[in-house]
C-alpha cells in the first residue's frame, strides 16, 4: 500500500513539475513541422509583411519543415479559405495560421482539421465563435482599438461633431469587433458626448467601392466631420476621394492605415491622424505560437507562458471579447501624425 | 406624338424607354432621400460611370455576337496594375504611350479569349470563366503583393479624371466622363455605319445564316474579343487614373456589373441586337441605383445587393413592357391603317365598275 502512495505522490509531483515547466516555456528550435500561413486573400501588402515576419521566425527556429504562404484569390476568399483549411488537414500540416475572412462558416473545417491533428492558430481576424480555434494572436487589445479610434475622432473633431465609419466587409470579424468596441467607448465616457456616430457603411476592401461609399457619406451628412475607416484599403480610398473632391477642409479621414500609403494624405491634412501595428511582428509572434503548439511544447491552456524570440514573453489568456476563447495579446500600436509618418513611410 | 413614334426605329424607342425609367428612378429617390437632387449627384454618378461605361461597351461588343466575357474584370485589374507599374518605373512616359500600352495589353487578353472561343470552339462562358481566374491569379503573381500607390504616379495622370472641362451650375463635366462618352459615341457610330461592324449583329442573330452569307464567323468573333479587350484595357487605364491605388482586387466584380449594365441597357443576352448607347444608359442606371441606395436609410447594408437586384429586374421588366406596348401599339395602328386602306380600295373597286 505504502509503495502505491509513494507512486501517487511521485506522479502528483511530476504533474505539478510539468505544469511548472510549461508556465514559462523557452521554445526549442530545430523540430520538423510543416505549417501554413493563410491570409484573408493574396496580394495585400500587410499580409505579405506578416509573411515576412513568419519567415523570419521560421529561419530563427531552424525548422527543417516547410512554411507555406497560401491564400485564396480575392474573389474567392471565403470558399477558398475553407478549402485551404480542409486541404491542409488532409496533408497533415502541423498548424494552420489563419487570418479569418469567413466568419463562423470556417468553424466546421477548422474543427475537422483539429481532429486530424492540425493546430489552428488565428491572427489578425479570429473565428468569431472561437470554435475550431486553438488560440488567437491578437495584434492589439480589441477594446483598446475602440479607445484609440474614439480618441483620434475626438482630437480631429475638437470634441464635437459627426463621425461615420467606413469598414471592410459586413462580416469581417476583426473590423466588426473594433467598431463595436468604439461604440461602447463612445457611449460609456462623458468625454465623447459631443461625438455623434451617424452611420456605418462597408467598402468591401475594394478601392472603387470604398471611394464611392465615402463620397455618399459626405452627400448624405452635410455636417460630417470625420470618416473613420478601420481598414487600410478604406482609409486610403476615402482620403483620395476627399482630396479629389476638394473636401479635405470639411471632412477628415482617420482609422487604421499603412504609413507608406498614407504619408501624402497626412502631410496635406486630409488624414491628420491614423494608427496601426506592425504586421511583421504579428506574423513573427503567430509563427512562434503555432510552432510551440504544433511541436507539443505548448498545450494551449490559459496561463501558459512562452518566450517568442526577439519579442519577449507572452501568455495565453482568456479573450475578453469572446467568452470561452483564448488569445495572446501582442500590442501596442502606433498613432501616426505629420510628425512621425514620414520616418515610418521609408 | 404617335406619328412621331411610328417614324422612330425600335432601338431609339428602347433608349427613350430607358430614359423614362432613369427619370422615374431619380424622381423616386428624390422623394425618399433628403437633399438628393443637385449638381453633386451628377458629378458623383458621371465620374463613377466613366469607367463602367467603357467596360459595358466592351461587354456589349461581345454579347452582340452571342458570347460573353466574364474575364473582363480581371483584365481591367491586370491592365490597371501593369500600366501603373510601367509609369511608376518610367515616370517620363507620355499619355499617348501609356494609353496605347493599356489598350494593347487588354487586346492581348482579349485575343487569348478570342482564340479559345472562335478557333478552339469552346463556349465563351466556359473560356472566360477560366480566364477570369487565370488573369486574376496572374495579377496576384505579377503584383508580388505590392500595390501601386498614388504617390508614385505623375501629376497629369492623377489629375486627369477630375479636370473640369466645363461647368453648368453645380454640374461639372469632367475629363474622364467626357472621354468615356466620346469613346462610346465613336463605337456607336462604327457599329451602326460600318459594314464590317454589322457582321457582329449578323453572327449574333443567326450564326448559320451569317456563315452561309459568306461571313468569316471565326475571324469576326475573334476580332470582337480583341476589341473588347482593348476597350477593357482603356477602362483599366481610367481605373488607374481615378483611384491611383491599385491592389489585386482592382476590377473585382466588374464582369457582372458590365453584363448588368448591358442587359439593363437593352442589349439582348442572346446576341444580335442592342446598342452601346443603351449600355451606357444601363451603366448610368445601375450606378445611380447603387449610389442612391447607400443614401436610402430604409435599406440596410445587408439588403442593398438584394434591392439592387430587384430594381434591376424591375427596370428590365418595365423597359420590356414599355417596349412591347409601344411596338404593339404601332403594329395595331399599322394594322388599322392597312385595314382602312383595304376597305377604301374595296369600296373603290365596288364603286368602280357600277356605272
Amino acid at each position: 500500500m505504502k509503495s502505491f502512495k509513494t507512486l501517487g505522490l511521485a506522479a502528483a509531483l511530476m504533474i505539478s513539475g510539468a505544469s511548472l515547466a510549461t508556465a514559462q516555456t523557452a521554445l526549442e528550435g530545430g523540430q520538423e513541422v510543416d505549417m501554413v500561413l493563410l491570409p484573408k486573400f493574396l496580394g495585400i501588402l500587410v499580409f505579405d509583411q506578416a509573411n515576412e515576419g513568419a519567415q523570419e521566425a521560421h529561419a530563427e527556429l531552424e525548422n527543417p519543415g516547410d512554411l507555406l504562404f497560401v491564400g485564396p484569390t480575392p474573389e474567392n476568399s471565403v470558399a477558398g479559405q475553407i478549402e485551404i483549411m480542409t486541404t491542409s488537414a488532409t496533408q497533415g500540416q502541423g498548424a494552420v495560421m489563419l487570418s479569418n475572412n469567413a466568419g463562423d462558416q470556417i468553424a466546421p473545417a477548422a474543427q475537422a482539421a483539429q481532429e486530424a491533428g492540425t493546430r489552428v492558430v488565428t491572427w489578425d481576424s479570429p473565428i468569431p465563435g472561437g470554435e475550431g480555434e486553438d488560440v488567437f494572436v491578437a495584434q492589439v487589445d480589441f477594446g483598446s482599438i475602440g479607445v484609440v479610434m474614439a480618441d483620434m475622432a475626438h482630437s480631429i473633431l475638437g470634441g464635437e461633431g459627426q463621425m461615420a465609419v467606413l469598414s471592410a466587409t459586413p462580416d469581417a470579424a476583426n473590423q466588426n469587433a473594433w467598431i463595436a468596441s468604439m461604440q461602447e467607448v463612445l457611449a460609456a465616457d462623458e468625454k465623447y458626448a459631443g461625438i455623434e456616430l451617424v452611420d456605418i457603411v462597408y467598402g468591401d476592401d475594394q478601392a472603387e467601392v470604398s471611394y464611392n461609399r465615402a463620397l455618399s457619406l459626405v452627400d448624405q451628412y452635410p455636417d460630417l466631420g470625420v470618416i473613420m475607416s478601420p481598414t487600410t484599403v478604406g482609409i486610403q480610398a476615402a482620403s483620395k476621394a476627399m482630396q479629389d473632391e476638394g473636401l479635405c477642409d470639411q471632412v477628415k479621414v482617420s482609422g487604421l492605415g499603412l504609413p507608406s500609403e498614407m504619408v501624402s494624405y497626412t502631410m496635406n491634412g486630409c488624414a491628420p491622424e491614423f494608427a496601426l501595428w506592425d504586421f511583421r511582428d504579428l506574423g513573427y509572434l503567430t509563427y512562434y505560437t503555432a510552432y510551440g503548439l504544433a511541436t507539443g511544447q505548448l498545450v494551449g491552456e490559459i496561463g501558459e507562458s512562452f518566450t517568442a524570440g526577439r519579442m519577449g514573453d507572452y501568455t495565453i489568456e482568456e479573450d475578453p471579447g469572446r467568452p470561452g476563447a483564448k488569445r495572446i495579446l501582442m500590442g501596442p500600436f502606433t498613432v501616426y501624425t505629420a510628425e512621425n509618418v514620414e520616418a515610418a513611410a521609408q | 406624338m404617335l406619328r412621331l413614334m411610328d417614324r422612330l426605329n425600335p432601338q431609339v424607342l428602347r433608349i427613350l424607354a430607358l430614359l423614362a425609367v432613369l427619370v422615374a428612378v431619380i424622381l423616386f429617390f428624390a422623394a425618399v432621400v433628403p437633399n438628393y437632387l443637385n449638381g453633386r449627384l451628377f458629378n458623383r454618378v458621371s465620374s463613377s460611370v466613366a469607367i463602367m461605361a467603357l467596360i459595358a461597351t466592351a461587354q456589349t461588343l461581345v454579347i452582340i455576337t452571342r458570347n460573353i466575357d466574364l474575364s473582363i474584370g480581371s483584365t481591367v485589374g491586370f491592365v490597371a496594375f501593369a500600366t501603373g507599374s510601367l509609369i511608376t518605373n518610367n515616370p517620363d512616359l507620355g499619355p499617348v504611350v501609356l494609353v496605347l500600352y493599356a489598350m494593347a495589353l487588354g487586346a492581348v487578353f482579349g485575343a487569348i479569349n478570342g482564340l479559345l472561343v472562335a478557333f478552339a470552339r469552346v463556349p465563351s462562358i466556359i473560356v472566360t470563366l477560366g480566364t477570369m481566374a487565370l488573369f486574376r491569379s496572374a495579377l496576384v503573381e505579377y503584383s508580388d503583393s505590392k500595390s501601386i500607390s498614388t504617390a508614385n504616379l505623375p501629376e497629369w495622370l492623377v489629375s486627369f479624371p477630375n479636370t473640369v472641362l466645363w461647368q453648368w451650375g453645380q454640374m461639372q463635366f469632367r475629363a474622364a466622363f467626357v472621354a468615356a462618352v466620346v469613346v462610346v459615341l465613336i463605337v456607336h457610330v462604327a457599329l451602326s455605319r460600318l459594314r464590317a461592324a454589322r457582321r457582329l449583329y449578323a453572327i449574333g442573330s443567326n450564326p448559320e445564316a451569317a456563315e452561309m452569307a459568306g461571313i468569316d464567323t471565326r475571324k469576326t468573333v475573334f476580332v470582337a474579343f480583341v476589341l473588347a479587350g482593348a476597350l477593357a484595357g482603356l477602362g483599366g487605364f481610367m481605373f488607374l487614373a481615378r483611384f491611383g491605388t491599385i491592389t489585386v482586387v482592382a476590377g473585382l466584380g466588374f464582369e457582372l456589373k458590365s453584363v448588368a449594365a448591358a442587359v439593363v441597357g437593352g442589349v439582348n443576352i442572346f446576341g444580335g441586337s442592342g446598342t452601346v448607347i443603351g449600355a451606357l444608359i444601363g451603366a448610368i442606371l445601375v450606378d445611380l441605383i447603387d449610389t442612391s441606395l447607400v443614401r436610402w436609410q430604409m435599406v440596410s447594408e445587408f439588403w442593398r445587393e438584394a434591392v439592387l437586384g430587384i430594381l434591376i429586374l424591375l427596370s428590365v421588366a418595365a423597359d420590356a413592357l414599355l417596349m412591347r406596348r409601344l411596338v404593339a401599339a404601332r403594329a395595331a395602328r399599322e394594322h388599322r391603317k392597312a385595314e382602312e386602306r383595304i376597305a377604301r380600295e374595296l369600296a373603290a373597286q365596288a364603286q368602280g365598275p357600277a356605272p
